[in-house]
């Protein structure tokens, strides 16, 4: 179901919901067109085709609200009477609203259009491809999933005060799990996932010579050592630590629901002022770029973080009207759930020195590429196992090691970065650099 | 449908497998004393695999008609020929096996159905009422309800036809407690496969929003642990998810053959003798687990296959075609999430069988250690075996006793050397996989269970000096 039809869609059905009863109504519609190349246990395993239209409605009455969604176009009078009933068993809430019309900027370059005539025999190639890449590289590397992922998306939102926009954009998501073995000696896993808008951007080699380079390197790995020190978080590590916590805490949903510690920070001071990190749903190209939300709204680059300070919270209609804060155009989910809090493409601004630099400062310390543990982002503590992990001695990257965790809190070492690197990496829609840390705990 | 997948299976020129799926869920959300969702969802569509000179094509819709259906089955049979072309070893056959024919519906005497979602949605607000009531220090709450409705048809071209139902309810409970800038939280979860009132056959859920507000409240004054190798005692809920994480995805026999620590181990010692690990598609041991399923997604029965027997490793669990490799009968674990999936190994219920220690004997006899109980729904297992769980709920135990709280333990080890340290296996037994999820490229209701054992493994806690 092409864009006109899918915002015609949207608009019936507001239509149709408010005639059956509803004050005031919103629809959004997605249809979604896959093809998936998936390769495991080094031998390409199954070919994918998959497409589905859904639509979500919600509907309100006074200040009740109710969803329903389907995946059956042809039961649209059913979707919108069982989103009335939903919102009729509902309490009275007087944030339940809908956000007024906006303009929209468009952001031109979300859809290639060559994706369009991407054949099922070149998406094959994409995932074989990455089997042949892992292959050259080493007999012991094993890939346990390869795959190539092309989605061509478009989305609609119409509601009943006057919204009606829709969009159409592509991605490509292609990715690598892999082992190496070598005797009864078996190594930790690696996975590298990259995604794109564009079929020219797609370079499949790349994640496979990362994941193979850790996961051989993990082969070799030994118990490491207890101390308290230098840790330098690589890209997916500060993901899985400082940014997840961060970004529970910069939700208008989590502050309203008296979760967070940062809920009346704005102004104030979080971080050392070398840290700057935004949240960007109108970037060029970017992953998570859409011109609105998925409630209408104009997506915008938002600072949250900016020299250590925190700027803003992240809103949608309903926070922003309990909170009298701005609209940051923030509300996420899909046609199948109803709008939520979400960031977009998060960004840390660069740092001074090179992630060279950073480990060159280090007399003791500890390089960590992924963490698997527990990150409270209510009260900031973590503690987990390091994986793809080095020592560092003496400035330089010392022996692989296994078996170590790092322990800590992410409020208290916000305060103690000693570095933020000038180089950075994306993972998905983050762009993160390397973050050094000091006094962290360490435990083989 | 039924009927209308047979006869298009039985016309097909190659061997192809129809599954229609149709998923009702709702979901409802109280938050602070306010209800922030009441939502249904509809997602019904049917999926189709066909095998094609040794590879698999794969294709899914939600048109309905037998032309729309036929058009997808085209799809399939094309995306099979394409990748047979690629492939590098193409897949010499799918293990033969009885299938299934016959209706299999869920038996429960209180269908959810019956249930009116005002009744539904009133409990919930008078338990999150509950948790906000329950202690001072309470600064937020949740609770949350979900049930998910399915309903399948499947048929194959040699021969399964079939049908399916199930009903899986589940209740989640957050209290987060609050003083001098300090904030803790405590999750509870319920799940099963059953009605209305199974969801409270093994708990009252009074019962269990006065545990998450009681141990939110006091977690906000506990130390952390001191890091290092230590004696643990692990509940069902920690037993289930190292049954699952730790062991069963090794067993899978799709990650056996893509190199897992498991491959070539069968037969051996990879535990204490007074280990015993089963998964099993029936609710053995005590009902409404919630990954019941006695019949897979490809028509093979799962009656239950032992997968540890007293530390010996006897068997992985296999679909067709991995039991074809491998030479031995399918296990019935193929499963698949929605009709947009296609059906992968998996694990169903998957549990250590109960011993003979009291868990009142295992902590008399322990001198300085750990009692650990419910995961934190973080953590990472390895295809080596590695392990990182986040804990809950940990208390230190000193000469016998149980003595303080500590907070924000996670344990680690390698899963089989942890088993071959298990010393004593506890003689209670629940079902207890906190999440009911487990994801695999697919999400998957999954269940998990076992009695406390003890063992050793690492526990991840801070050096002196440090931040935090």
């Amino acid at each position: 179901m092409g864009r006109g039809e899918l915002l015609d869609r949207c608009q019936q059905a507001v239509r149709m919901t408010t005639d059956l009863g509803a004050d005031q109504a919103e629809a959004y519609a997605e249809s979604i067109d896959k093809l998936v190349a998936r390769a495991e246990k080094s031998d390409l395993q199954i070919f994918k085709g998959q497409m589905e239209t859904a639509i979500g409605v919600r509907a309100f009455i006074g200040g009740q609200c109710g969803f329903a969604s389907t995946n059956r176009l042809d039961q649209l009078d059913a979707v919108c009477r069982d989103a009335i009933a939903l919102a009729r068993i509902s309490p009275e809430d007087p944030h339940n609203v809908l956000p007024e019309p906006q303009e929209i900027a468009p952001i031109a370059s979300l859809r290639d259009e060559a994706a369009l005539t991407l054949t099922a025999e070149s998406a094959i190639e994409y995932a074989a491809s990455m089997l042949r890449e892992a292959e050259k590289m080493d007999g012991r590397l094993i890939v346990n999933v390869a795959s190539f992922n092309s989605s061509l998306r478009d989305s609609a939102v119409a509601n009943s005060l006057g919204i009606g926009a829709e969009q159409s954009d592509s991605s490509f998501i292609y990715g690598v799990v892999a082992t190496a073995r070598d005797g009864d000696r078996v190594s930790n896993f690696d996975e590298q996932v990259c995604a794109t808008r564009y079929i020219r951007e797609i370079d499949v080699v790349r994640p496979v010579r990362r994941a193979c380079e850790n996961a051989l390197a993990s082969l070799d790995a030994e118990k490491g050592e207890s101390f308290v020190g230098s840790v330098i978080l690589a890209p997916g590590a500060v993901a899985d630590i400082l940014v997840r916590a961060v970004l529970f805490q910069i939700s208008a949903t989590n502050a309203l629901n008296g979760s967070t510690r940062w809920k009346d920070s704005i102004g104030e001071a979080v971080a050392v002022a070398e840290l700057t990190l935004l949240d960007d749903g109108h970037l060029d190209g970017g992953y998570a770029s859409c011109a609105f939300d998925r409630e209408g709204s104009p997506r915008r680059q938002l600072p949250l973080i900016e020299g250590g300070m925190l700027r803003a919270h992240i809103h949608n209609a309903y926070s922003s009207h309990a909170t009298g804060a701005a609209n940051t155009g923030n509300a996420s989910g899909t046609a199948q759930s109803p709008p939520g809090i979400d960031t977009t493409n998060v960004i840390i601004a660069p740092g001074r020195q090179t992630s060279e630099a950073l480990i060159a400062d280090v007399e003791q310390g500890l390089l960590a590429q992924r963490f698997s543990g527990n990150v409270d982002p209510i009260s900031g503590d973590f503690s987990g196992a390091v994986k793809a992990a080095r020592l560092i001695r003496h400035g330089r990257l010392d022996r692989p090691v296994s078996g170590t965790m790092i322990a800590g809190n992410v409020f208290d070492i916000l305060n103690h970065i000693s570095g933020i690197s000038s180089d950075r990496e994306q993972i998905l829609s983050q762009t993160l650099p390397f973050v050094r840390l000091e006094n962290v705990s360490v435990s083989a | 449908m039924l009927k209308l997948l047979e006869s298009l299976a039985s016309s097909s020129s190659t061997w192809i497998e129809l599954r229609y799926h149709a998923r009702h869920s709702k979901r409802l959300v109280v938050r602070n004393g306010r209800v922030e969702e009441t939502s249904s969802s509809e997602q019904t569509g049917v999926g189709i695999r066909a095998f094609v000179d040794g590879a698999f094509g794969f294709a899914s819709t939600s048109d309905l008609t037998r032309s729309g259906i036929s058009r997808a089955a085209d799809v399939a049979r094309s995306a099979a020929r394409a990748f047979a072309v690629a492939k590098r070893q193409r897949i010499e056959r799918l293990a033969r096996a009885t299938l299934a024919r016959g209706n299999f519906p869920l038996e429960t005497e209180d269908p959810l159905q019956d249930h009116t979602l005002d009744e539904k949605l009133a409990l919930i607000v008078r338990l999150e009422r509950q948790v906000r009531n329950e202690h001072e220090l309470v600064v937020s709450s949740a609770v949350s309800y979900e049930e998910m409705i399915d309903e399948k048809a499947i048929a194959t071209s040699d021969g399964a036809a079939f049908t399916l139902h199930s009903t899986r309810p589940g209740l989640r409970i957050l209290a987060v407690a609050g003083k001098e800038g300090k904030q803790a939280y405590f999750l509870e979860t319920i799940g099963v496969t059953g009605g209305w009132s199974d969801l409270f056959r093994a708990r009252q859920p009074e019962e269990q929003v006065r545990r998450a507000v009681r141990l939110a409240v006091d977690q906000l004054e506990a130390s952390a642990p001191t890091g290092g190798v230590a004696q643990v005692i692990l509940d069902p809920d920690l037993v289930s998810v190292l049954a699952h994480e730790a062991i069963g995805h090794n067993v899978e026999a799709d990650i056996v053959l893509g190199g897992a620590a498991t491959a070539d181990k069968l037969n051996q010692r990879v535990a204490s003798e007074k280990v015993t690990l089963r998964d099993s598609g029936m609710s053995v041991l005590k009902p409404n687990a919630v990954g019941l399923m006695p019949v897979d997604d490809e028509g093979i029965p799962n009656e239950g296959t032992t997968i540890i027997e007293n530390g010996i490793l006897r068997s992985y669990l296999h679909n067709r075609e991995t039991a074809g490799h491998f030479d031995v009968a399918p296990t019935g674990n193929a499963r698949a999430n929605t009709y947009q999936d296609e059906p992968l190994v998996r694990m169903t219920n998957t549990y250590i069988e109960p011993g003979v220690t009291p868990l009142e004997e295992m902590v008399a006899s322990m001198a300085d250690g750990y009692l650990l109980r419910g995961f934190s729904q973080t953590g990472q297992a390895d295809s080596n075996g590695e392990f990182m769980f986040g804990v809950k709920e940990a208390w230190r135990v000193q000469d016998g006793h149980q003595t303080e709280l500590v907070r924000g333990v996670t344990i680690s080890g390698n899963a089989f050397e942890t088993l071959l340290s298990v010393d004593a296996v506890g003689d209670s037994f629940d079902w207890e996989y906190p999440a009911g999820y487990c994801g695999k490229g697919q999400a998957a209701k999954v269940d998990g269970g076992g009695p406390f054992i003890r063992c050793r493994l690492t526990i991840g806690g801070s050096q002196e000096g440090a931040n935090g």
